[in-house]
C-alpha cells in the first residue's frame, strides 16, 4: 500500500496534545473503524538525525506487551511522518490528577501495572528512561501503559549500562545525573517519584527550578511518603526511591511487594477517569478542540522558468528575488510556523513557554528529548569554536530567566555530531547545560548598588535600548529583525540581572574595537561615508552598533566580510588560484587551507589486506 | 553447542526462515544470532573472529546473503538489519555482501572471502544492490533500516568501500542518483542526500570524489537540489554543492554550468536559507561558496589537475 493510500485510511479527529517530536490526534482507522492515535512528526521541522525517530519506532514495533501502548504501524505523507498507535481514551494519569491526587488504593493498582510494564520492557532489554505521570495512559476500561518512548533505549547487551544523560530532571535517578552510568534501576527510581507525583500532585523539588532540582537530587537524602499511608505503601517507595542502586530492588522483585498484595483490579481505576470527566463537565468555558487540518503546502510542483540555465545562455533577469521570497514563504508553510527557528531553537521555544518550575494546571510538562545540532562534515573542520558559540548562542533570550530547562521537560542531549562521529560524544556536552545552574543561585534582580552597576544602567538607558531601537527601526528583513530583537531582549535581561557586567563589557567592547587600528578608523562617525561596504549588505549602517550587537550572527559575519574586505583587498584577485591564500576572514582561509591539504594530499584508499 | 549449531547449519535455515516465525520468536532468533555470532571459545586468542562468522565468512556465505534478504518482508527487516548490522562490523563480512556477484562474468570458483576479485567491476546482481530498492519501495519500516544497513556498509570500513566505489563508480552512482537522491520518499531523499556529502568529503574517498565532482551532469542533479521545495532537502543539498564549488581543479564542465549561473547563484546564495543564523559553519561556507563563485575567471580555465584516475588500486 502506498504511502497516500495509507494516509487516506484514516479519518483524523481532534488534536489529543503533543508528545515528543509531534503532534497527537485521534483518528478513525476507516477499514476497520477502530479509533487510533497518530502522531504526526514534522520532519522539515527538524535537523535532528531521522535516525533518531527511526530508533524510537523500531523500539516501538518490537513491544509487544498489554502494558506498553501498542505501535501500529508508520508511514510517511509528505515531509511528514505518522505513527499510528492504539488509542488510549482515559488520557495520562497527569490529566486525571487535575481534580485531586490519588488515593494509596488506586496507587498501587497503578504500581502494579507499571512494574508488570517495566518488567516486560526490563526483560526486553529496553530503559523507559522518561517514567511520570505524564507518560502513563489508561484505557478507558482502567488497563495502565507506558507510553512515550521517546528517549528510551535498547541495550544490546543485557549486562551493558547507559551513559547518556536523558529523562526528565525530577524523575532522574541520582546516578543517572552523576553520570556514573546506569541501567533498568533508574526506570524504579523514577517510578518512585512518579508514586510521589500521583499523591501529592508533584514530584518532590517540584517547586525548584529544574536544574536546581539536578543538583539537589543527588546531594539530599530520598524523599518519602509523608502522612497517613501504610507501612507497606512507606516502605514499597522507600525500596524504589533507595539512592543505591545495587540495593534497589528490579521490577521483578519489586511484584512480590506486601503493598501490592491487596491492590485491586485495574477496573477500580474507571474511577479515576470519571472523576475527571465530572470535572471537566463542572468547568465553565466551552472545551474548544483542535482538529486537524491538512496543511495545504503541497505546492505545485510545476516550475517557473527561473531555474539554473544548463545549455544556453539565457539573460539572467528573470527576479532571482521574487524567486526567493516565494522560497522563504514555503519553507514557513512547511514547518507550521516553526520554518524561521532551527530544531535546536524550536526544542527551546517549547521550554521556553513556561518560567515558573512546574505548573501543574497547564498541560503535561513538555518532553523534550535530546536535540541533535547536527555539525556537518566540514569543508574543513572549525569545530571547536563553531561549538562555544553554539552553547552560547542556545539561550532564547525572550524573559529574563530563560537558561536552559527551565520548564519541567525532558532533557535531551545536546549532541553534536562532528566529522567522525562517534555516539561516544554523545554526553559530554550536558557540561554545557549544567553550567547555567551557577546563575541561579543569583537573585533574579540584581541590587544596583555600586558604581559600576549605576553606569551599566546608564549604558542600557542611553546606548544600548536606543541603539537597537533605531536598528530596528532601520532593519526591513524579518528573519533580521527577528534576530535583532532577540539579542535586544537579551541585552535587557542580561542587564536586569548584572548592570556590573554590562558595565564591563561595554567597556572591553570599546577597548577592544579601538585597539584595532581599522576597526577604530571604521567606527570613528566622521568616517563613516568611505566605507567600503559591498552592494548586497542591508541597511545596517551605524556603525558603533556593530560593534554592540556581536552576538547577531547577522551582524557578525557583515562585519567579518567588511573587516575582511578591507584588509584584503589588493589580494583579492588572485584568490581563484588554488593553494592561494583566500582573502578576507580567517575561517575561510582555513577552510581553503584545510581544502587545499586534502586535495593535495595522498588520500588514495587502500585495499586492506583482505 | 555453537559447533553443533555450525554442523546443522541453523544460522542458514533462521535466516531464510526469519520472516516465517511468530513475532515473539523472531527476536530470540535475533538474541540468538546475536549470541552466536559472538561467541568465541575460552581459548581463543582475543583478536581472532569469532568462530561463526569466521565459518561463515569462509564457508558459508549465503547466511550474510539471507540475512540481508531479510528485507525482502516487513516481518524479517528489523530482526534480519539488527543481527546485519552487527555482523558487519567485521570488514570481511561487509566484503561479503558488497561482492556478492551471481552474475559476474567469470565467477570465482571459491567461496566466500577467498572467491573476492576486488577489482573486477560488478555485474549489479549482487545482494548489495538490491539494497537500492530495499530503501526505495519497501515500506517506510524496511527502508529506514535497509538505509541504516546501506550506510553503515557505505562508511564503516573506509578503505575497502573507497576501492569499491572506485570499481563500482559507474554504476554506483547511477543508481544512487536515480534512484535514491531522486526518490518520491522524504526521508529517503534527505538520507541519501546527506550520506552522499558524507561520502564524498570522507578522506578515504578522494578519488571517488574527484571523480564525482568532475562531472557536469552530477553537478545540475545538485544545483536542482537546491531549489528543491523542501528546505531540509536544500540545507542537505548545499553540502554537496559546495564540494564542487570549493574543488580548486574544476572541470571545464563544472566551471562553465557555474558560470552560467554566476549572476543567479549569487543572488540565490544571499537569501539561500537566510533562516539559519544559529549555524555559524553554514554560514561561513555560504560565504565561502560566495566569494569563490564570484571570483571564477570569466571563461573556463583549463584545470591544472585532472581527476584521480578511477577503479586502480594503487
Amino acid at each position: 500500500m502506498s504511502d497516500d493510500q495509507q494516509a487516506s485510511r484514516y479519518s483524523v479527529q481532534e488534536e489529543l496534545g503533543s508528545g515528543s517530536f509531534g503532534v497527537v490526534y485521534k483518528a478513525i482507522d476507516r477499514f476497520t473503524s477502530d479509533v487510533v492515535a497518530i502522531k504526526q512528526v514534522d520532519l522539515e521541522s527538524t535537523d535532528d538525525d531521522i535516525q533518531e525517530i527511526q530508533a524510537e519506532i523500531m523500539l516501538l514495533s518490537t513491544c509487544a506487551s498489554q502494558y506498553v501502548t501498542k505501535y501500529i504501524s508508520s508511514f510517511l505523507k509528505g515531509h511528514k511522518l505518522w505513527i499510528v498507535m492504539e488509542y488510549l481514551g482515559g488520557g495520562s494519569l497527569l490529566d486525571l490528577m487535575k481534580p485531586g491526587n490519588f488515593s494509596e488504593a488506586h496507587v498501587a493498582i497503578i504500581c502494579r501495572e507499571l512494574l508488570l510494564g517495566l518488567e516486560y520492557l526490563h526483560r526486553e532489554g529496553k530503559i523507559h528512561r522518561d517514567v511520570k505521570a505524564a507518560n502513563v495512559l489508561l484505557s478507558t476500561t482502567g488497563k495502565v501503559k507506558l507510553a512515550d518512548f521517546g528517549v528510551a533505549a535498547q541495550l544490546s547487551n543485557i549486562k551493558s549500562q547507559r551513559n547518556t544523560f536523558v529523562g526528565t530532571p525530577y524523575w532522574m535517578a541520582p546516578e543517572l545525573i552523576e553520570g556514573s552510568g546506569y541501567d533498568f534501576k533508574a526506570d524504579i527510581w523514577s517510578l518512585g517519584i512518579t508514586v510521589l507525583e500521583l499523591i501529592n500532585g508533584a514530584p518532590p523539588l517540584g517547586d525548584l527550578h529544574p536544574m536546581k532540582a539536578l543538583v539537589e537530587i543527588p546531594r539530599r537524602p530520598a524523599p518519602k511518603v509523608e502522612g497517613s499511608y501504610s507501612r507497606d505503601f512507606k516502605n514499597f517507595v522507600a525500596k524504589c526511591l533507595d539512592k543505591d542502586c545495587d540495593r534497589r530492588p528490579s521490577a521483578k522483585a519489586l511484584l512480590g511487594h506486601s503493598f501490592l498484595k491487596s491492590a485491586g483490579r485495574v477496573e477500580a481505576l474507571q474511577e479515576l477517569i470519571e472523576r475527571k470527566q465530572e470535572w471537566d463537565s463542572h468547568r465553565k468555558g466551552p472545551s474548544h478542540k483542535d482538529y486537524y487540518q491538512e496543511t495545504l503546502n503541497d505546492m505545485p510542483s510545476a516550475h517557473e522558468n527561473d531555474g539554473w540555465v544548463f545549455d544556453t545562455v539565457k539573460q539572467a533577469t528573470i527576479a532571482p528575488r521574487k524567486n526567493t521570497t516565494k522560497r522563504r514563504k514555503l519553507s514557513v508553510n512547511h514547518a507550521n510556523g516553526q520554518g524561521l527557528v532551527s530544531g535546536a531553537e524550536d526544542m527551546f521555544k517549547k521550554l521556553d513557554l513556561k518560567d515558573a518550575p512546574l505548573d501543574y494546571s497547564s498541560p503535561s510538562p513538555a518532553t523534550v528529548k535530546r536535540v541533535t545540532v547536527r555539525k556537518r562534515p566540514s569543508i574543513a573542520q572549525l569545530t571547536t569554536p563553531t561549538k562555544q558559540r553554539q552553547a552560547s548562542s542556545q539561550k532564547r533570550p525572550l524573559q529574563p530567566d530563560m537558561s536552559y530547562g527551565n520548564s519541567a521537560s525532558t532533557v535531551r542531549v545536546f549532541r553534536r555530531v562532528s566529522d567522525n562521529s562517534t555516539m561516544g560524544q554523545v554526553d559530554s556536552d550536558v557540561t554545557t547545560a549544567l553550567v547555567t545552574t551557577h546563575d541561579e543561585n543569583r537573585p533574579p534582580m540584581a541590587e544596583t548598588v555600586t558604581k559600576d552597576a549605576v553606569y551599566g544602567r546608564r549604558v542600557f538607558n542611553k546606548v544600548v535600548d536606543p541603539a537597537f531601537q533605531e536598528m530596528h527601526a532601520l532593519t526591513s528583513n524579518p528573519a533580521q529583525r527577528e534576530a535583532l530583537s532577540r539579542l535586544a531582549d537579551a541585552w535587557s535581561a542580561f542587564d536586569a540581572l548584572d548592570p556590573e557586567g554590562e558595565y564591563q563589557l561595554m567597556k572591553l567592547l570599546i577597548q577592544k574595537a579601538q585597539n584595532d587600528p581599522k576597526l577604530s578608523v571604521q567606527l570613528s562617525p566622521s568616517k563613516t561615508s568611505s566605507r567600503d561596504i559591498t552592494p548586497q549588505t542591508s541597511p545596517q549602517k551605524p556603525a558603533a552598533k556593530l560593534v554592540l550587537a556581536q552576538n547577531n550572527p547577522h551582524l557578525k559575519s557583515l562585519r567579518r566580510r567588511q573587516s575582511g574586505m578591507l584588509q584584503d583587498e589588493p589580494r583579492e584577485k588572485l584568490a581563484n588560484l588554488p593553494g592561494q591564500e583566500v582573502p578576507g576572514i580567517p575561517h575561510t582561509k582555513q577552510i581553503e587551507d584545510v581544502l587545499y591539504g586534502r586535495w593535495a594530499g595522498q588520500l588514495r584508499g587502500r585495499w586492506p589486506n583482505v | 553447542m555453537v559447533s553443533g549449531m555450525i554442523n546443522e547449519d541453523l544460522l542458514y535455515l533462521l535466516a531464510v526462515n526469519l520472516y516465517r516465525l511468530p513475532f515473539e520468536s523472531r527476536k530470540d532468533a535475533q538474541v540468538i544470532f546475536s549470541y552466536v555470532l559472538r561467541f568465541k571459545p575460552a581459548n581463543a586468542s582475543p583478536k581472532s573472529d569469532p568462530i561463526a562468522v569466521s565459518y561463515i565468512i569462509t564457508n558459508k556465505p549465503e547466511v550474510l546473503i539471507e540475512l540481508c534478504n531479510g528485507y525482502d518482508h516487513k516481518e524479517s527487516a528489523t530482526p534480519a538489519g539488527t543481527v546485519l548490522r552487527e555482523v558487519l562490523k567485521n570488514d570481511s563480512a561487509a566484503a561479503i555482501i558488497l561482492y556478492d556477484d551471481p552474475g559476474a562474468k567469470s565467477p570465482n570458483p571459491q567461496k566466500g572471502l577467498a572467491g573476492i576479485q576486488p577489482n573486477a567491476v560488478q555485474s549489479g546482481q549482487g545482494v548489495f544492490w538490491k539494497f537500492f530498492d530495499w530503501i526505495d519501495k519497501g515500506s517506510f519500516e524496511v527502508g529506514a533500516d535497509a538505509f541504516t544497513t546501506f550506510r553503515e556498509l557505505l562508511t564503516r570500513h573506509k578503505s575497502m568501500v573507497a576501492q569499491y566505489l572506485s570499481a563500482n563508480f559507474e554504476l554506483f552512482f547511477e543508481k544512487y542518483n536515480n534512484i535514491l537522491v531522486k526518490s518520491e520518499s522524504y526521508v529517503t531523499k534527505r538520507q541519501s542526500i546527506k550520506l552522499l556529502g558524507e561520502i564524498l568529503l570522507d578522506r578515504a574517498n578522494y578519488t571517488v570524489m574527484t571523480a564525482y565532482v568532475d562531472r557536469g551532469e552530477h553537478l545540475k542533479i545538485c544545483m536542482n537540489l537546491l531549489r528543491d521545495e523542501r528546505k531540509m532537502v536544500q540545507y542537505e543539498g548545499f553540502h554537496v554543492f559546495k564540494v564542487f564549488v570549493a574543488n580548486p581543479h574544476k572541470s571545464i564542465a563544472v566551471q562553465k554550468i557555474l558560470l552560467q549561473n554566476r549572476e543567479r547563484l549569487l543572488n540565490f546564495l544571499k537569501h539561500f536559507l537566510e533562516d539559519r543564523t544559529e549555524d555559524e559553519q553554514f554560514m561561513d561556507e555560504r560565504e565561502f561558496l560566495i566569494k569563490q563563485i564570484r571570483n571564477m575567471p570569466a571563461v573556463p580555465v583549463e584545470p591544472t589537475q585532472k581527476p584521480a584516475q578511477l577503479g586502480v588500486a594503487r
